[in-house]
């Protein structure tokens, strides 16, 4: 319902350009920025599900916020960023341009493309930031956001890579590729299920057997094509067909999301659960919810790998602090911190050689938390995520042929 | 034998609404409880301690939460008191039309109201205030509190204002001593009814609010959509703390009947 409200919204926006306040801080020095964002107040719109990541945000980050330059965070917990692509959308329909009420969203994918399609971004002004040369933009995969250029309108925050999770205690030696995972499913009926797209994560799931189906990326990088989506679907559907019966409850109900699929792995009702985010697999240990047995994995013909941002939205009153704000989160110190695992244990954003010293040994020192495989392992076997338009064509196809 | 009975039914009916909540306290101190485990592996204030402190930000929204409602049912009883006694004790043209406007947001599916009066917050600048929220509560409250009040005002007896005035007592006098003892009880279950419609809203506080006026139904579910139990139950128990200090405080009152609250003397 949202989701179609926003495409007749995009469909009747007219183009806009920045607005003069933000033409104006790029007109500006750092120091500049800086002392006009002084005092300033950040209004950022977070997904807010995660206890250690509000600590992090609303202690760390905001004290040194207020600390070094007298701004104020304002952590806005939400449940799907999609409501604030919409709520900035309402905004320019009512003729918002200079006080909207969100400075910072953390976003990626679809909604990424839906900002910057209907030009709703402050763009052009990442070159300012001092930690920007820790950026390695020369990286497809920070340069691109699902398959669509950044553009200097976000700055990226972690990177994360697709990755299972099993109680080791349960299932001693899991398959580690797709063939054996499939091959699994069916020799061990109920104990394994995805959630339904559009859930973020089932659809991410849905995107690795249809890398397999295809027999790997290659013929997908680039530019939805028709011919290979048709091809590529129909054996992606009938794998998914034929292990449907062997899934939990014979696959008549699917869990609709990452959370319902992280109880039913946390009840023992299925054996795997799997995340963007393997970090999330630590913080559900330490916080009890899951088994201190849990450990996790990456497959040997790769996961996908996306990256996280921070964008500012075009009609953001409070855009120099935003920018304070984005630029301090790439510092080395923040970095590091977030990456430790008491913290969060996100893997970073920034290439961390090119840090100081002290903040280089101390990512040498972190020990990764036991039940989350490490992002260098992962990284040995990565798969490039796809354009947003497969994306699309895939759940819906999924919709009409398999969860029919 | 017929207290007892209605002692066993009360108490059924206690343990039916207390029953539910027992599991929350369970999950607010649980780590490790995992199906089919009949008690959790450990017990931890972890949750509890997250909840209180003042990053989770739970404590302000409860504060913030406190003063929309409270303001919400203030507004309502300036609004809805006038309004429920010309509803309820004068028979005038257009009447069933008032009753039916002030009906339609109570009829009408919260959803459709919602985008239209956000864009109104906005032209107006009030979305993503807390007077935005308020007025935009007062929205599902005044049908409530109007339509309470015009039940208590039907069996109110003009009779003991007049006798009253004629004795000498100003307007405010007579309202102070006369009337208000008579609507009491009703006018604070309406006060009440209000307090909780607009506590525990969550969309029309999302949209108008934007997610800057942050009430604890919105905290609550975006705790509860990361599966996040521990934490969502500890809020959730904070969450029903007012409703049960409430109810504790005005039950006794609410049952007490005043002199001029009786069947009409005239028709």
């Amino acid at each position: 319902m949202l989701r179609s409200l926003a495409v007749v919204l995009l469909l009747s926006t007219a183009a806009l350009a920045d607005t003069p306040d933000g033409e104006a801080l790029k007109a500006m020095t750092w120091d500049q920025v800086v002392e006009q964002a002084r005092g300033g107040t950040v209004n950022w719109f977070m997904w807010g599900g995660s206890d250690t990541i509000n600590a992090y945000v609303s202690g760390y980050v905001a004290d040194r916020l207020r600390a070094d330059y007298d701004i104020t965070l304002n952590r806005v917990p939400i449940t799907d960023a999609a409501d604030i692509v919409n709520q900035v959308l309402s905004e320019k329909e009512a003729g918002v341009t200079d006080a909207g009420s969100v400075d910072l969203i953390w976003i990626n994918g679809e909604n990424f493309r839906s900002m910057k399609q209907a030009d709703l971004v402050f763009c052009g002004y990442t070159g300012l930031l001092p930690n920007d040369t820790l950026i390695n933009w020369d990286n497809p995969a920070i340069a691109n956001d699902f398959g669509v250029p950044v553009d200097g309108c976000e700055v990226p925050w972690n990177t994360v890579q697709f990755a299972f999770a099993h109680d080791s205690a349960v299932v001693s030696d899991p398959p580690r590729d797709m063939a054996s995972l499939l091959a699994w499913i069916k020799s061990n009926p109920g104990r394994f299920t995805y959630p339904a797209p559009p859930d973020f994560t089932g659809s991410a799931f849905l995107r690795h057997v249809f890398i397999h189906a295809a027999g790997g990326p290659d013929g997908l990088i680039g530019p939805f094509d028709q011919a290979t989506f048709d091809e590529t679907a129909t054996r992606t559907w009938a794998i998914l067909n034929e292990i449907e019966p062997f899934l939990w409850r014979e696959g008549a109900t699917y869990p609709t999301t990452v959370t319902q699929l992280n109880e039913l792995f946390a009840n023992g009702e299925i054996d795997f659960s799997f995340n963007y985010d393997p970090a999330q697999f630590g913080l559900a240990v330490q916080a009890g919810t899951w088994p201190d047995t849990t450990r996790s994995f990456g497959l040997t013909d790769g996961t996908i790998g996306n990256t996280n941002y921070t964008l500012i939205p075009f009609n953001s009153p409070n855009k120099a602090a935003a920018m304070v704000v984005q630029n301090l989160l790439l510092s080395g110190e923040a970095q590091l911190e977030k990456a430790k695992p008491e913290v969060w244990g996100a893997a970073p954003a920034i290439e961390v050689s090119r840090t100081p010293p002290a903040v280089q040994e101390g990512f040498a020192t972190i020990k990764t938390h036991p039940s989350v495989v490490p992002a260098a392992e992962l990284a040995k076997a990565a798969l490039p995520e796809l354009q947003a338009d497969w994306l699309t064509a895939i759940e819906k196809g999924w919709a009409a042929t398999v969860g029919n | 034998m017929r207290a007892d009975l209605r002692t066993l039914a009360g108490l059924a009916l206690a343990g039916f609404l207390v029953l539910p909540l027992i599991p929350l306290v369970g999950w607010s101190v649980a780590q490790g409880w995992r199906f089919p485990d009949l008690l959790p592996d450990r017990i931890s204030a972890q949750a509890w301690t997250f909840a209180l402190s003042p990053q989770s930000g739970v404590l302000a929204s409860f504060a913030t939460t406190t003063l929309i409602a409270a303001t919400t049912t203030l507004l309502a009883i300036l609004i809805g008191l006038p309004a429920g006694r010309a509803l309820g004790m004068y028979r005038f043209r257009g009447r069933s039309l008032v009753l039916l406007l002030l009906l339609a947001p109570a009829l009408l599916p919260g959803i459709a109201v919602v985008f239209g009066l956000h864009g109104m917050m906005l032209r107006l600048g009030l979305a993503g205030t807390i007077p935005g929220v308020i007025l935009a509560h007062l929205v599902p409250v005044l049908p409530y509190m109007t339509l309470v009040m015009a039940a208590v005002f039907a069996r109110f007896d003009p009779a003991f204002e007049d006798q009253a005035r004629s004795l000498g007592a100003t307007p405010w006098q007579t309202f102070r001593t006369v009337t208000l003892p008579a609507i009491l009880p009703g006018l604070m279950i309406a006060a009440l009814f209000a307090f909780l419609v607009s506590w525990s809203q969550y969309l029309l506080t999302l949209s108008i609010g934007g997610g800057r006026v942050q009430t604890l139904p919105l905290l609550l579910f975006s705790f509860a959509s990361a599966g996040r139990n521990d934490i969502t139950a500890a809020i959730a128990l904070l969450y029903i703390l007012p409703g049960l200090l409430i109810l504790a405080v005005i039950a006794r009152r609410i049952t007490g009947r005043g002199a001029a609250l009786t069947e009409r003397l005239h028709p």
